[in-house]
């Protein structure tokens, strides 16, 4: 029973999956080979339909890259931060969002990072956002198991063996917990967001015709703090804040 | 014949004044016919009667003398009485069509002046070939002496070749050139063309003939799209110069042009290197089959009708392993008046540094071709070199080539991932979801359930031996618990039994013996395998036959207390080493 446990959430992922998956199979073959061809457009609205109910870090880096073919450098931005989000990891991802950054008009001096978050960032990185999850799950299989074993077991060495791991599986699995929680809530977060319009004011009141502060541009990527009566507070990466319309922005 | 006519005339002036009196004086201008077409001639007389021999010539009103004057002279004597007329006449044309008026021309007859009366001559078109527009145009402003710019054509691609024709237009019998100034081309790139001296050449013009000699040839590319003007050229020249005339001095201006030049369509291929007109391409290597260290000479040859002149290396990607030098260019080409034409050759020097098989493959780049006026791609035969280890192998290496960094020469987006994508549905996330939950709740689940499990097999197994050891010690409290409360209850008999019956019970519950075997043999051979073994089972020996003799004779050697102590101790003694 305890072995078949990994095997019962594989299943019923698969099986959601198994539905769709031809239809999704032809249309991803028809926009590689679109792409290969240099027919970007058609590329992309293949691989587009693909994320309409499918996602993954993958298929992102390929729309991504179809959007930067096409010279849409914002809209690939956004689609590589879709895709690292899924997984921080992803060199790819990493390399392409650096160029398509270098397109962006905007310089903005980040604050410097400070080494622990480097060190996390690092840490949780990886290429399957249900990374820490399923290593949660192996981990509190783990535990019982050796809990299991310290009980069960006749020869006193082996139970005090047992004993000893069990602890440190349930550390391994408290930590599991810890990360996977923190993964989860960073794919939830939706308050980073991509500017799509070639040119927007940022004023220094949610109202028209108030102060302009900063001009930014196409493809800047913005934290969104708040979202009031059409007008949403962005933060920039060096810290300063601003309003903007929300229909200029589009959500990562 | 003019002179006979000047010996008359004397004769007649000698005994004219007589013979004269009282005759008629007459100047009259007669033209044989007054409508002509362009390049048609037209012979003007004028005829002075009894008037003397002098007369100015008429403006002709922008018709042209293609000939004359001849002079002419009549003596006619009727009856008796004599009349002289002297006439001159011309060969006129027209070069343009339109009305002329030949003014009148005048005469001093006596102390007067008597003059003509003024002719209209009307020139109309041509009917046959007309003459070329630029000549015709640079007749107008001066009959005599002009000078043309004509095109090959008006109208060219950018990048296409025109040939441009300089061409001076001379009726003088003697012309010395004195200043040649070629027009600023604005928009053109220009070539020389060499133009063989051949002298003057007869040609004639709305029917006046010329000596016609071309002064420069050039051969012009236009460089930008639109309307381009191409300024007047300018010359000066002296005419007339002669051992006792000065001659002179003559400043010409030809015609501007004005040329369209046609930008070429916008569909223009990645590889097209600007070339405009008709060209072929080759590339041939000297050999295809060399050992390392040897060099190849590639040459690539671009032959054909361009501006070959302007044309760049194509671009050949040798493989790393090869040595390229820049290649050489050799020129064939030459620039006439049909344009400039010939080959390039772009010589490659290589030389392959190990051995293997390279394609290199073709050459190709793309050209405008004005015979079907669009691109068209050349592509040369794909080369193909095997290289065989060369002499010595790789020591033989002497000019290795130097390590270089790899330089960036472009940047790509990575390419998208085939294969699997590891999609899964959108949104869903293993944390947090149900199986995530059924996953992390089914072992404590399972583990609570081999508790139960494990329990009711351990008591079904009636496992008396374990549970008997398992619960000696707790045992062994419970009746010390009834020895202490017979000790404070000060109660003999029962303390020592009850001391003694949880001394031997829990030793016979925890080495699994029998009543009897309690002994002290025993108890020191099962004793024997822990930490202090003999002492404790000498211990326990001691203590149960205390107690025992205190059971049956009331003699206390110790205190109750201090005895009950020491059974406390060893069997936390005996607990503790049997844990360790």
């Amino acid at each position: 029973m305890k072995r078949l446990l990994p095997f019962l959430f594989v299943l019923t992922t698969t099986e959601t999956i198994a539905v769709t998956s031809l239809h999704t199979d032809s249309l991803l073959a028809r926009g590689q080979r679109a792409y290969a061809a240099g027919d970007h457009q058609t590329a992309l609205a293949a691989f587009d339909s693909v994320a309409q109910n499918m996602n993954s870090a993958a298929l992102q880096l390929n729309i991504g890259n179809c959007w930067f073919k096409l010279g849409d450098v914002a809209h690939a931005i956004l689609h590589y931060e879709r895709g690292l989000r899924l997984s921080p990891g992803d060199e790819d991802l990493r390399a392409n969002l650096d160029l398509a950054n270098e397109q962006v008009k905007d310089r903005i001096a980040e604050k410097p990072s400070f080494a622990l978050g480097t060190t996390w960032a690092g840490l949780r990185g990886g290429h399957d956002p249900d990374q820490w999850a399923r290593r949660s799950l192996w981990a509190c299989a783990v535990f019982f198991v050796l809990l299991t074993a310290a009980i069960a077991m006749r020869q006193r060495t082996v139970r005090r063996m047992a004993w000893v791991l069990s602890s440190g599986a349930l550390l391994v699995l408290v930590l599991c917990i810890a990360f996977a929680t923190a993964r989860h809530s960073e794919l939830m977060d939706d308050t980073q967001a991509v500017i799509m319009a070639p040119k927007v004011d940022v004023l220094g009141e949610p109202r028209a015709g108030s102060k302009v502060l900063f001009v930014l541009h196409k493809g800047t990527k913005v934290l969104v703090l708040q979202t009031a009566d059409g007008w949403c507070e962005v933060e920039l990466p060096n810290g300063n804040v601003g309003w903007m319309p929300p229909a200029t922005i589009e959500r990562i | 014949m003019e002179r006979i006519a000047r010996i008359l005339l004397f004769f007649a002036l000698c005994i004219g004044p007589q013979l004269l009196h009282g005759q008629e004086i007459s100047f009259t201008a007669t033209v044989d016919r007054k409508s002509i077409a362009v390049g048609e001639h037209v012979r003007l007389t004028l005829t002075l009667t009894n008037g003397g021999d002098r007369f100015n010539s008429p403006d002709l009103g922008g018709l042209v003398v293609v000939g004359g004057p001849s002079y002419g002279s009549n003596m006619v004597s009727t009856n008796g009485r004599m009349s002289v007329s002297v006439s001159r006449t011309w060969l006129i044309t027209g070069t343009a069509p339109g009305k002329y008026t030949i003014g009148a021309a005048k005469a001093s007859v006596g102390g007067g002046t008597i003059q003509t009366e003024p002719i209209v001559i009307e020139v109309l078109k041509a009917g046959s070939k007309p003459s070329d527009a630029n000549a015709s145009q640079g007749q107008r402003s001066d009959p005599n002496l002009f000078v043309t710019i004509s095109l090959s054509k008006n109208k060219a691609y950018v990048g296409e070749q025109v040939v441009a024709t300089y061409t001076l237009y001379n009726r003088y019998a003697a012309l010395e050139l004195t200043k040649f100034e070629l027009p600023k081309l604005s928009g053109f790139w220009s070539e020389e063309i060499e133009v063989p001296d051949n002298g003057w050449s007869e040609q004639v013009v709305n029917g006046i003939g010329y000596r016609v000699a071309v002064l420069k040839k050039q051969l012009l590319f236009p460089q930008r799209s639109g309307k381009l003007r191409i300024e007047p050229l300018e010359l000066t020249c002296i005419v007339n110069r002669s051992f006792f005339n000065r001659g002179s001095s003559v400043d010409l201006r030809s015609n501007a042009l004005d040329f369209t030049a046609i930008a070429l369509p916008a569909n223009a291929p990645p590889d097209f290197n600007g070339a405009v007109g008709e060209l072929e391409l080759s590339a041939l290597a000297d050999r295809t089959s060399v050992k390392a260290n040897e060099a190849i000479e590639i040459t690539v040859r671009v032959t054909g009708r361009s501006n070959l002149k302007l044309l760049d290396a194509p671009t050949l990607d040798f493989p790393g392993d090869f040595e390229a030098y820049d290649p050489k260019v050799v020129d064939k080409i030459s620039v006439n008046a049909s344009g400039m034409s010939g080959s390039r050759e772009f010589q490659y020097t290589v030389i392959p540094r190990h051995d293997g098989h390279f394609d290199l493959g073709s050459v190709a780049f793309s050209y405008f071709d004005t015979r079907s006026n669009s691109y068209r791609p050349l592509r040369s035969a794909p080369i193909v070199i095997d290289v065989a280890p060369g002499d010595g192998g790789p020591a033989a290496n002497v000019q290795r080539p130097s390590k270089s960094d790899v330089v960036t020469l472009g940047e790509e987006v990575r390419y998208i991932r085939t294969g699997d994508l590891g999609l899964r549905p959108k949104g869903h996330f293993l944390f947090g979801s149900f199986s995530w939950l059924v996953g992390m709740s089914t072992p404590p689940l399972a583990f609570l359930l081999f508790l139960g499990w494990h329990r009711k097999r351990l008591r079904a197994l009636g496992d008396v031996e374990g549970t008997r050891r398992k619960r000696a010690d707790g045992v062994a409290r419970k009746r010390l618990r009834d020895a202490e409360q017979a000790l404070q209850q000060g109660a003999h008999g029962p303390f020592y039994t009850a001391l003694a019956k949880a001394l031997h019970g829990y030793l016979s519950d925890k080495f699994n013996l029998g009543v009897a075997e309690v002994n002290p043999n025993e108890l020191r051979q099962r004793l024997a395998h822990l930490q202090d073994g003999t002492e404790l089972a000498d211990t326990c020996a001691r203590l149960l036959s205390t107690c025992d003799m205190a059971r049956f004779a009331p003699v206390e050697d110790k205190p109750r207390r201090e005895l009950y102590d020491e059974a406390t101790q060893l069997i936390q003694r005996i607990e503790r080493s049997a844990r360790a």
